[in-house]
């Protein structure tokens, strides 16, 4: 019997270990290529991941769909902006700065992880609220947080530039960063899932009120997934804005909140390979169609789709993948390596499904 | 700023425009536990139906020219149809499937119009000149009052009025709300499933569309961003009316746009600006004190 | 012309010896979303330009050609379109209209060193205090814009009382009402008698014009910054409320295309750099409306199409007289030139500065519907650099 535990364990810690390999083995394939915008897409996609995988750590856990991630988001990109930007470029355009973060220039990684963590109070402070609600309620408390971030960040002009675009910042994010962060998160994600935290709260997720009569403590569960969720999703704001190089809290908003969520159920919210497998699909689908409206070549004849029917047709592939199968391509699956010849076939997270496996 | 009454009417009229956005949108997740982030894209649809599809700067109406008894049903069976069509194609394939993939295709399905609405008729917002005579001013109690806020109010009201009698005294209506109270039971109990949904589905679209009417007359201009806003106000007014709950819907929608034009009222100016700051604060409280609804309907108690 | 534009891309993509001898403009511009129809005008009017100097010998002795990349209205496709442009050999840039969906993709040129020009950004950072040394824009500035408003509509239309009505929305709002609050006091007899904020969706701003009614007296102007289409939702209301004032506006409202939303408008001002309406006093003005309308089959929407003109041809100026197209050395031209005469009026750009801080400007306004050149005015004195990063 303690074998199999032992198994069951190495099984579950397996996971994180294919994931950082199909990434590598992405970035390894896109240096091959050489190719400037290529390494700019691989560097994108890998952001998301860090992004995805930080809503991943909260919403797939929990069971609660957050609107308000990107809020975290805004509040990690500005964050590092604070403090890594020029002291002069901040006197001139973000004054009212208290006095030593006008001063402060920070190396970039120590930024990134006050980022993270600025976004993890804020988290703790928001979640402290919002969390007392539970289902669609504690969703639409989630927006409504969304919104006054955005609101908030949109016009406080000496301390955020409100629509006025933050500028200079270090574009340092390449793929091999964004690449160090994503593995980071999809680790402590793993790590998370499998602690007495983590299972506890997919109890809730599974049966509120069965978990509860159990002794769970739903609410502080909740709450520690948040946090956590909250840092990562901090940096990946904090990488995204030093990908870009400029910060509007307009990219903090609706598009890229609908976008992460869409990836995540896409890929299948009740598993971490979901999470991931989710934004390298529609990622790799978009970045096809992309190319495929600038042009390609069949032997001898040239064929181009039109101009903007790359988002038309994502939006099609999204919602035949969810006909298809509702429960996202992982269908709750994750990678796992096993030792010996399992006794079952698959160990099973979530509602079984009969419509296939991913592996 | 004393005149209360022209408060009131500016309040009533914004609030009747997110009451039937919200009652749209309450339908649906009284019926499938769908929350239909593609009304925004109804409503948007709705207006550009109006002008000719191309994407030139100068908007050519189109059904806009028909007289207003024909245009408004005309326009109301569009929304009607588009919605209908989105459950036919969508939704109907996904009924068994988790409220959150639902939900997500329906936001993969407002994308897909919203991009197809750019495709044709080009990404620069176009005039629309839609009965302009009803921005002409009345008085009303001491209060100047553009014809169309009237209109809003009393239309609001009438639609209300309309869907309570249609709830309460057809078939169609009760199997409705049997619908809305469990609806496994209520097939179990040979409630017709695909009309009662369709059903929604239709007086959803046509709320969309008279949204979409009052929005175009309002403003005077057609974009396809122009739903989006008052769809995500709607969907927090169906929360906070109770989830399901169609006078839940209505009241918490005038509850919001009452809010939001004294917010804008009486905030001083530089706290103006984050006025949907304020809004949303207060929303969450609203949550956290009663995180049913204001209006609780049955099925939302939890079963144990 | 956009068929042409993908010939030629593709013509890149196919034979990338094709481009050896010739000088490459890249457009990272958006050819999808809501910003191509900013972008597209102003594309095809610099392509107008790259043709006539083609014609006329090109430049330096070689023909320009260009390509082109999508940046979809997104901000990480932007700064990937850059690079694409980039790798596929373009000499100097050519970014979309508004700074936040441009500067993605000037950064990566401003990374190469790299003249890159915004199409027609009017915010301050759009240049050297946003992308870097190497950065400029077509177009002039929002601050100036307003503060134009300000003197012309005191000078000719005894505006004494004023009311700013700000969309929050987007910085180039703030930029016209920052040039407008700067001029207005500072002229003779003024007061600002009150003020108010909404946003471009707003379904309603009924409450905001209950406010203006409020005033024992209405304003002699009210000074609306905004864009379409909140700005033509604002005016029908403000007009449907029955209020008479002088509505002024930047250019952004420019174009008759909107007049729909509000009937039979009239007093309603903007300041334009060249006027789409046949009216303009300067005749090379209607030789590119005429131009334009040869190449496209409809005369330009709105001003819009005149910066992307305007810096193909500073650009090019500037490539002649360095005699290379190496970045820095174009730049320094471009900062060296004072009032250079351009079809549009002149030009002047700093070391400090690389957009217009003043600008000859028509007047355009609208009576019963209809829009005209009324006048010409250029502010007394250049709106100064603190006011602009206020």
């Amino acid at each position: 019997m303690a074998s199999k535990h032992q198994e069951n364990r190495f099984a579950a810690y397996s996971t994180p270990i294919i994931l950082a390999a199909i990434l590598l083995a992405l970035v390894l394939l896109v240096v091959a290529f050489g190719d400037k915008a290529l390494a700019r897409t691989a560097a994108e996609t890998l952001i998301r991941v860090t992004l995805v995988v930080g809503l991943w750590i909260f919403v797939g856990n929990s069971g609660v769909i957050s609107f308000g991630h990107a809020g975290y988001m805004a509040v990690g990109a500005y964050c590092s902006a604070w403090f890594t930007l020029r002291p002069q470029m901040k006197s001139l355009f973000l004054p009212d700065l208290p006095g030593w973060l006008l001063e402060a220039q920070w190396p970039v990684l120590p930024a990134a992880i006050a980022a993270g963590l600025l976004a993890a109070a804020v988290a703790l402070l928001s979640g402290a609220a919002i969390l007392r609600l539970s289902g669609i309620a504690a969703s639409i408390a989630t927006f409504a947080f969304l919104a006054i971030i955005n609101t908030v960040y949109s016009n406080w002009e000496g301390v955020t530039g409100a629509t006025s675009s933050v500028v200079g910042l270090p574009r340092y994010v390449d793929h091999w960063v964004a690449l160090a962060w994503a593995v980071t998160a999809i680790l402590a994600a793993n790590i998370y899932a499998n602690s007495a935290s983590g299972l506890a709260l997919r109890a809730t997720r599974e049966d509120e009120v069965a978990a509860r009569a159990s002794g769970i403590n739903m609410y502080r569960h909740r709450l520690l997934s948040l946090v956590i969720s909250g840092f990562f999703t901090g940096v990946s704001g904090a990488l995204l804005g030093h990908s870009i190089g400029v910060l509007n809290p307009d990219s903090f908003y609706l598009g890229i909140t609908f976008i992460s969520l869409a990836m995540l159920v896409v890929g299948g919210i009740g598993s971490l390979s979901g999470a991931v497998i989710g934004v390298i699909v529609l990622s790799t689908v978009i970045e096809l169609l992309v190319r495929a409206e600038q042009g390609f070549a069949i032997g001898s004849a040239e064929f181009a789709l039109p101009s903007g029917s790359q988002e038309i047709l994502i939006g099609l592939i999204m919602v035949l993948v969810l006909i298809l199968r509702p429960s996202g391509l992982s269908a709750g699956r994750e990678f796992k390596l096993r030792l010996k010849l399992p006794h079952k076939t698959l160990a099973n997270e979530q509602i079984p499904s009969n419509r296939g496996e991913i592996k | 700023m004393t005149n209360f009454a022209q408060l009131f009417f500016d309040a009533a009229s914004l609030g009747g425009l997110y009451a039937m956005a919200a009652l749209g949108i309450a339908l649906i997740f009284g019926v499938m536990n769908l929350v239909n982030f593609a009304h925004g894209e109804y409503i948007a649809f709705c207006v550009f139906a109006l002008i000719v599809p191309s994407t030139d700067a100068v908007a050519v109406m189109f059904l806009g020219r028909a007289p207003a008894v024909l245009l408004v049903p005309l326009i109301l069976v569009i929304g009607g149809m588009i919605a209908v069509a989105s459950e036919y194609a969508v939704f109907r394939h996904l009924r068994n499937a988790d409220p959150v993939a639902m939900m997500i295709s329906s936001f993969a399905l407002g994308f897909v119009i919203r991009n197809v609405l750019l495709a044709t008729y080009g990404g620069r917002p176009k005039a629309i000149s839609l009965w302009p005579e009803l921005n002409t001013p009345v008085q009303i109690a001491g209060a100047s009052v553009p014809l169309l806020q009237v209109i809003v109010i009393l239309t609001t009201l009438l639609v209300v009025a309309a869907l309570a009698f249609l709830l309460k005294k057809t078939r169609l209506g009760l199997e409705m709300r049997a619908a809305a109270e469990n609806f496994t039971m209520a097939r179990l109990l040979g409630v017709r499933a695909n009309v009662v949904i369709t059903g929604a589905f239709a007086l959803s679209g046509a709320l969309a569309a008279a949204v979409a009417l009052i929005m175009a007359t309002q403003t005077g201009v057609a974009d396809v961003r122009m739903g989006g806003q008052i769809m995500l106000v709607a969907f927090i007014a169906t929360v906070i009316g109770g989830l399901g709950s169609l006078p839940g819907a209505v009241a918490a929608g005038f509850l919001i746009g009452g809010v939001s034009v004294l917010l804008q009222a009486f905030l001083p100016l530089e706290a103006r600006p984050f006025r949907d700051a304020f809004l949303y604060t207060l929303v969450i409280a609203c949550l956290l004190l009663r995180p049913q609804g204001l209006f609780v309907p049955a099925s939302a108690k939890p079963r144990v | 012309m956009k068929k042409l534009a993908y010939a030629a891309v593709l013509a890149a993509l196919a034979l990338p010896a094709w481009a050896e001898d010739d000088i490459t403009v890249g457009f990272a511009i958006a050819q999808s979303g809501w910003m191509e129809a900013y972008d597209t005008p102003a594309v095809t009017a610099a392509r107008i330009r790259i043709e006539e100097i083609n014609a006329s010998g090109g430049l330096l002795g070689r023909q320009i050609a260009w390509v082109e990349a999508d940046t979809k209205t997104d901000r990480d496709q932007s700064a990937r379109a850059g690079l694409q442009v980039i790798d596929e050999g373009a000499d100097m840039m050519v970014v979309s209209c508004d700074y936040d969906f441009g500067a993605p993709a000037a950064l990566s040129a401003e990374a190469q060193g790299m003249v890159s020009f915004f199409l027609c950004a009017e915010d301050v950072k759009a240049g050297i205090q946003g992308v870097g040394p190497n950065a400029f824009s077509g177009s002039v500035l929002a601050a100036v814009q307003g503060a134009t408003m300000a003197e012309w509509s005191h000078a000719t239309r005894e505006a004494r009382t004023g009311y700013v009505l700000l969309d929050t929305t987007i910085e180039y709002n703030k930029g016209i009402c920052t040039g407008f609050d700067w001029m207005f006091p500072t002229l003779d007899g003024t007061e600002i008698v009150g003020r108010d904020t909404f946003k471009n969706g707003d379904a309603s701003i009924a409450s905001q014009i209950t406010r203006i009614k409020a005033l024992e007296q209405e304003p002699d102007v009210i000074m609306l910054c905004s864009y379409i289409p909140g700005a033509a939702s604002a005016v029908r209301q403000i007009r449907a409320a029955g209020i008479n004032s002088l509505i002024l506006n930047g250019s952004a409202v420019d174009g008759s295309y909107w007049l729909d939303a509000a009937p039979n408008l009239s007093g309603f001002a903007v300041p334009v750099q060249g006027s789409i309406y046949g009216d303009d006093p300067r005749p090379e003005v209607e030789a590119f409306n005429a131009a334009y309308e040869a190449a496209t089959g409809a005369r330009p929407a709105s001003q819009y199409a005149y910066p992307g003109y305007v810096l193909i041809d500073l650009w090019a100026k500037a490539v002649e007289r360095a005699g290379t197209l190496d970045g820095a050395a174009v730049t320094a031209e471009l900062e060296q030139m004072q009032n250079e005469p351009t079809a549009f009026g002149p030009r002047t750009f700093t070391s400090e500065l690389h957009h217009q801080n003043s600008a000859e400007m028509q007047i355009v306004e609208i009576t019963d519907g209809s829009p005209a050149v009324v006048g010409s005015w250029t502010i007394s004195q250049p709106v100064p650099l603190d006011v602009l990063l206020r």
